[in-house]
């Protein structure tokens, strides 16, 4: 135990207070105008909100310990890896990877094959979405280790996307947009955020702000995509 | 309680473990970071996965409730300017505490060396989730259609990028996709429905989705028109 270990737990713990605080005051807000309800129940929804916020400030101590650092560490490695296409692979596997152990695109995968009534599988959706991050973190990877701006690949991306929009059976629209923050939780997010960032340093291409954010805006994009893809399939079999 | 715990211990084991696996993998392969560091990784693992066990237990016992009954009591009241700001209110407080958004928000600080303010961030991403929440809950007091309004919702996010700094246009979008995560989702979706199923002629279903996904796109906004304001 250092002394940075330190400022990290009091800066995180600030931090919780900060974010929680809102969140407490406007449900008593809620609670003396509109709810009315019962002080058990009140003293219930205190008492989870207090065990959430505990986890959330060690949930972020872990994380900062843990997962940044490290992330970092790996993105570091990749970006100065020489071969930039076996970075490229290393990273779509970890997309790959992320995308495959999040309970959240399981659920997603059942409720498609229930708006489809079952013509699409859960196994296929599940692989459409865990590919599609791959690839999405594969270029992602490519773009920090090329300075591609990030805007040539949003822009055919959501062009794309809104295209679908109109393609895409309608009860897939809803599930495609909403399956943006699916693809990868809290876990995924931060150390993919973390290795984005090592990497653009290790690359040394100027500014990290510019080269290393946008990996996390990618991965929730594919998802998104491979939905309304999938949806434009069921439109066009139900059609014949 | 207990039941509870084991069902969230086992989904969140489910999350971490490949993704414990694939870093020791790689920091055997090509990493090799030092000892130390990788212990560091390995004791912090333990701690966020208690912490996330902790989160996801409270929020189904505590936030999700709230939101349920926040949900069934709106429409009871009959305004729709009430059900809009109480809809921005519990978005706005809902994204705060956001994990995700928690962490983007040091890194920020700490990629710009301070010179793009963490909280500040924190701020203009929950008042941009909360300003598209609301719009999306008047959408099913109104009946405007999910695509118009998801094609306008982006084209302004795509024709901000253009004009914004250089710096802030990533950051936007990272911005956008870290907030749809595991405390605002399961609220916000929890009030629409509440809302949706006494509305007369409305699917509770359709409306309820789509919701997160559209209102992740307010921080994008904002975040521009933030980099704009600063330029």
């Amino acid at each position: 135990m250092n002394s940075t270990w330190i400022d990290e737990i009091i800066g995180t713990a600030h931090g919780v207070t900060i974010a929680v605080t809102p969140l407490i005051v406007v449900f008593l807000i809620f609670q003396v105008f509109l709810l009315r309800l019962p002080l058990r129940q009140v003293a219930d929804i205190l008492k989870g909100t207090a065990i959430a916020a505990v986890g959330l400030f060690l949930f972020l101590v872990g994380v900062a310990i843990a997962f940044l650092p490290f992330g970092r560490a790996i993105g570091a490695a990749l970006g100065s890896m020489q071969n930039v296409w076996m970075a490229v692979v290393i990273a779509a596997l970890l997309g790959f990877v992320t995308a495959w152990g999040e309970p959240a695109v399981r659920i997603l995968a059942n409720q498609v094959e229930e708006a489809s009534n079952g013509s699409i599988r859960k196994a296929p959706v599940l692989y459409t979405i865990c590919i599609g991050v791959a690839i999405w973190v594969g270029i992602g990877m490519l773009r920090i280790s090329e300075s591609i701006p990030l805007l040539y690949l949003l822009v055919p991306g959501y062009g794309l996307v809104i295209v679908l929009l109109w393609l895409s059976s309608k009860e897939f629209v809803s599930i495609a947009v909403d399956a943006g923050g699916v693809a990868t939780g809290p876990l995924a997010n931060s150390l993919l955020l973390a290795l984005a960032l090592g990497a653009s340093s290790a690359v040394g291409n100027g500014d990290q702000v510019v080269n290393g954010f946008g990996l996390v805006a990618l991965i929730a994009l594919a998802p998104v995509m491979s939905l309304m893809m999938l949806g434009m399939l069921i439109r066009l079999k139900t059609r014949k | 309680m207990i039941g509870l715990l084991r069902e969230k211990l086992l989904e969140v084991l489910q999350v971490v473990a490949p993704l414990i696996l694939s870093v020791c993998v790689l920091q055997f392969t090509i990493v090799h970071a030092p000892t130390a560091l990788f212990v560091q990784f390995l004791i912090g693992s333990v701690l966020a996965i208690v912490g996330m066990l902790l989160l996801f237990v409270g929020i189904d016992l505590g936030v999700v409730p709230m939101g349920k009954f926040v949900g069934a009591e709106l429409p009871k009241k009959g305004s729709i300017l009430l059900i809009i700001t109480v809809a921005f209110s519990i978005a706005f407080v809902t994204t705060m505490p956001e994990p995700d958004v928690l962490v983007l928000s040091t890194q920020v600080d700490e990629a710009s060396n301070g010179a793009i303010a963490g909280r500040t961030v924190l701020y203009v991403i929950s008042l941009g989730l909360a300003m598209l929440a609301a719009i999306a809950m008047a959408r099913i007091v109104f009946g405007w259609s999910m695509r118009y309004l998801l094609a306008a919702a982006y084209l302004l996010a795509l024709g901000l990028a253009f004009f914004a700094p250089p710096q802030f246009v990533p950051l936007a979008f990272d911005g956008g996709s870290v907030t749809t995560g595991v405390l605002s989702a399961p609220v916000i979706i929890a009030v629409a429905i509440g809302v949706s199923s006494v509305l007369a002629g409305r699917s509770a279903v359709s409306d309820g989705f789509g919701l997160v996904g559209f209102a992740s796109i307010g921080p994008i906004i904002a975040i521009l028109l933030m980099g704009l304001l600063r330029a």
